[in-house]
């Protein structure tokens, strides 16, 4: 069951604890009183709210008031009242209010409302995620994110493997958002830092613990206190840092740079890579035993050029509320058919090129020059005739090679030079890959040396 | 007493009763310690009770 972070604004001590015994399985915060609701609700992040209206005996319907602030924090209002005169229900369900009960049946009205609430998010999550938020309608990257979204309530850490550009930091801040964990999503890209610098965004540091800390400063890791931190390519840290890491996650505490005093910090991790972990771990790229720490449930996200049917709605999605662009069909099939290597990215600034500066419907000559200079896929089939060419010229273990050449860079730039994969989606082995790397002048992840 | 007192006290009433009635129900699974705090709010609540209907009763 998910826990809630539940506001109660009642002023009687024995409704109070009426309510509190009916919402025992989850977080609950009362206020007796309309500043102290006004107060918790400003600052606080709640699921739900239960109201009660009259607060003492002369008061006037005070809150109401409550009810407007909640349902402005798009908190899910419920009142729960003696006072429940029609005039009073219409201006409860007017300010925000979501459902309207009389007092005196608590034990299953609350039942009902929480598991209404539960399952309505629950529906609501996973119908909209896919068309608002992380964007696809490729059924396998549908099935993949749904069945993560599954973890999102535990404690259960999460690996996002996928190219850059694909989308790893919005799944992981809707992870975030699903978690139910009230406190902050922190994100940090562990390749933009130096080891030093890492070190005091990660843990923080205290005034003067080093040249040019001129103010003590809050760590990544105090910040995502009750949140999630979310390490973008974890993979680039260093082997020192990974090991300070790993001790702050296992004890849950940690010390600033320059400071004696630990911090603690409850704070779930997610981390994605751009590289596969196994490959990373056997060059000693990352430790064995930090990967167990982080990788409890992993989700692998595929490049765009692999969900094609993806790029129409994503392009929708990027113009909603600016331009709207129209293509004609032989842009949408050359669109569909790119490789596109930034993936969602590069989707996403050619949708800006495109929105600014071209006018008029988009034709197939404007969306090859601004894609220029990167493969087309279609290149790649077109095919038939060259290789046959190819071929005759070259005899046929030439043309062979360069087939499997192509269909091994192509993998492996899809798979973002993770090598592992390229041989699980191959059906080849680690012979094969490497003797055609070697043969074709490539590094390991399919780019020229 | 004017109607719009007589409409405050009835709402106090009748919310003081829900309460009661709540916590009558719960009042058995209720742990020692916690049916010990519950029986002196529930008191509180009655002795409240009288109270709002001796104030209904006056003219």
């Amino acid at each position: 069951m998910n826990k809630l972070h539940i506001l109660v604004l009642e002023d009687d001590k024995l409704a109070q604890k009426v309510m509190a015994a009916q919402l025992a399985a989850h977080s609950v915060e009362v206020a007796g009183d309309l500043p102290t609701a006004l107060k918790k609700i400003a600052g606080g992040a709640y699921d739900m709210g239960f109201f009660d209206l009259m607060l003492g005996p002369d008061d006037d319907y005070s809150g109401l008031k409550a009810i407007a602030a909640a349902a402005a924090r798009g908190l899910y209002c419920v009142v729960v009242s003696s006072s429940d005169s029609d005039e009073i229900i219409d201006r409860a369900y007017e300010l925000g209010a979501r459902d309207f009960y009389a007092k005196g049946n608590e034990e299953s009205n609350v039942a009902d409302i929480l598991r209404k609430f539960i399952q309505n998010r629950k529906a609501a999550g996973a119908a909209d995620i896919f068309t608002s938020a992380f964007i696809t309608c490729d059924p396998e990257t549908r099935a993949a994110a749904g069945e993560a979204l599954k973890y999102a309530p535990t404690e259960l850490p999460i690996m996002i493997l996928g190219p850059s550009g694909t989308g790893k930091t919005s799944l992981a801040k809707i992870l975030h958002e699903h978690s139910g964990r009230d406190g902050a999503f922190v994100s940090i890209n562990c390749s933009a830092y130096t080891e030093d610098l890492l070190e005091a965004e990660l843990f923080g540091h205290k005034k003067g613990a080093f040249t040019g800390a001129a103010e003590a400063r809050k760590g990544r890791l105090l910040e995502a206190h009750r949140g999630t931190l979310f390490l973008d390519e974890i993979g680039t840290m260093s082997l020192t840092m990974q090991m300070k890491l790993l001790k702050a996650i296992e004890e849950r505490s940690f010390y600033p740079l320059g400071s004696e005093k630990p911090e603690r910090s409850d704070f779930r991790i997610i981390s994605a890579t751009l590289e596969d972990p196994q490959d990373l771990i056997a060059r000693g790229k990352m430790r064995f035993d930090l990967f167990q720490r982080v990788h409890g449930y992993t989700i692998n996200i595929k490049p765009l050029s692999r969900r094609a049917c993806d790029v129409a709605p994503l392009l929708q999605h990027f113009t909603k509320n600016g331009r709207r662009l129209s293509f004609t069909q032989e842009a949408k099939a050359y669109m569909e058919a790119y490789s596109w290597p930034g993936n969602v990215r590069e989707l996403k600034k050619f949708t800006d090129l495109l929105s600014s500066g071209v006018e008029g419907r988009v034709d197939l000559e404007t969306v090859q020059r601004h894609l220029k200079g990167r493969p087309a896929e279609t290149a790649a089939c077109a095919g038939d005739d060259g290789l046959y060419a190819y071929a005759l010229a070259h005899g046929l273990e030439a043309a062979l090679d360069k087939v499997s050449g192509d269909l091994i860079t192509r993998s492996l730039r899809e798979n973002g030079g993770r090598r592992t994969k390229t041989m699980a989606d191959l059906k080849i082995s680690t012979r094969l890959l490497y003797a055609t790397l070697k043969r074709l002048g490539l590094d390991g992840e399919g780019e020229h040396k | 007493m004017n109607g719009k007192d007589n409409s405050k006290l009835l709402h106090d009433l009748r919310s003081k009763c829900a309460s009661l009635k709540s916590a009558a129900e719960l009042y058995k699974d209720c742990s020692p310690a916690e049916k010990k705090e519950m029986l002196a709010l529930m008191n509180a609540a009655a002795a409240d009770i009288a109270r709002l209907l001796a104030q209904l009763g006056q003219p």
